[in-house]
C-alpha cells in the first residue's frame, strides 16, 4: 500500500503538471527516509517532437529531470516531516546544489524510477539529502549530496501551518 | 566538555573540499567570497560539514562571520568550548 498518492503529494509539493515529477510514495520514515516512484511515459513533454527515427538512446529520460524528480522526493520528505509536527518551511523548497552525483544507467519510457532519499540533516532553511535512484532494482543514479533550500517567502521560521491549511481548504476544487 | 581540536589545517581541508579547490589555495585570512566566489549555499555547506566533523552546533546567524578560514576557526572555537 502506497503511503501517499498523487493528490496527497500535490497537497505537500507546490509543483504541478507537467513538472510534478513524483507519482507515488511507497515508504516514508519522517525526518529520515522516503521511497518514492515516478513512472516515465513516452507521452511526457520531454519527448514531444522527437525525431521519428530517434533510437533507444534518444529516449533516455533526461538526467536533469531525474535530478529534479529526486529533489522533489527529498522535498516531500522534508515538507511532510515538518508538517507532521505542525510546522511549515519558511519558503518554497528549491533545488540548491548537488555534489558527487553519478549516473550509471538510464530510464526509458515504460520504466518506473524509484528514488530512495535520506535526509542527512537540516540547518535552518537548508536540507542535506543523499540517496539513489533505481530502475527495477538497478541503481542508475547515486546522489552523494544534494542541498535543498526553502526560499521565496519572508523568513518566518517555523510558521504554524494551521492558518495555511485553513486557507487551502477554502480554495475551490478544480 | 568538548575539546576543541579544530586546527586551521583541518579546516583548510574541509573548506577546500567544499570550495572544490586545492588546500594550498585556501589562505588563512583570504575572504572566501572574494578569493573563491563563495555563495550562501557553499557557506551553509561548509557550516554543516564543520558541525558534523566537530560535533558542534553553530547557529546559522554565525554565517556572516565565517568570512575566512581564521574567522571560521574562531567561530568553531567559540561553540566547541561551550559543548
Amino acid at each position: 500500500m502506497p503511503v501517499l498518492e498523487l493528490p496527497d503529494i500535490a497537497r505537500v509539493l507546490p509543483h504541478r503538471h507537467p513538472i510534478l515529477l513524483v507519482d507515488r510514495v511507497r515508504h516514508l520514515d519522517p525526518d529520515r527516509r522516503i521511497v518514492a516512484e515516478k513512472a516515465i511515459s513516452g507521452a511526457e513533454p520531454c519527448y514531444a517532437g522527437i525525431d521519428e527515427h530517434a533510437g533507444p538512446d534518444d529516449h533516455a529520460y533526461p538526467a536533469t529531470l531525474l535530478i529534479e524528480s529526486f529533489g522533489q522526493a527529498g522535498a516531500l520528505l522534508w515538507l511532510h516531516s515538518a508538517r507532521l509536527r505542525g510546522l511549515d518551511l519558511p519558503g518554497l523548497p528549491l533545488f540548491g546544489a548537488a555534489r558527487d552525483v553519478r549516473f550509471t544507467g538510464s530510464a526509458y519510457p515504460g520504466d518506473v524510477v524509484e528514488h530512495t532519499v535520506e535526509l542527512a540533516g537540516t540547518k535552518g532553511d537548508t536540507a542535506f539529502l543523499t540517496g539513489e535512484t533505481r530502475v527495477r532494482g538497478t541503481v542508475i543514479v547515486t546522489f552523494g549530496s544534494m542541498l535543498a533550500v526553502a526560499r521565496g517567502r519572508p523568513a518566518a521560521p517555523e510558521r504554524n501551518l494551521n492558518h495555511r491549511a485553513a486557507a487551502v481548504r477554502r480554495l475551490p476544487r478544480r | 566538555m568538548t575539546q576543541i581540536t579544530a586546527t586551521l589545517d583541518e579546516l583548510r581541508e574541509i573548506a577546500a573540499d567544499v570550495l572544490e579547490v586545492e588546500p594550498e589555495e585556501v589562505s588563512d585570512d583570504g575572504l572566501f567570497a572574494e578569493e573563491h566566489d563563495t555563495d550562501s549555499l557553499r557557506a551553509i555547506e561548509l557550516l554543516a560539514r564543520v558541525e558534523k566533523r566537530y560535533k558542534v552546533d553553530i547557529p546559522q546567524q554565525e554565517l556572516p562571520n565565517m568570512v575566512s578560514l581564521r574567522a571560521l576557526h574562531d567561530v568553531v572555537a567559540k561553540y566547541a568550548v561551550r559543548g
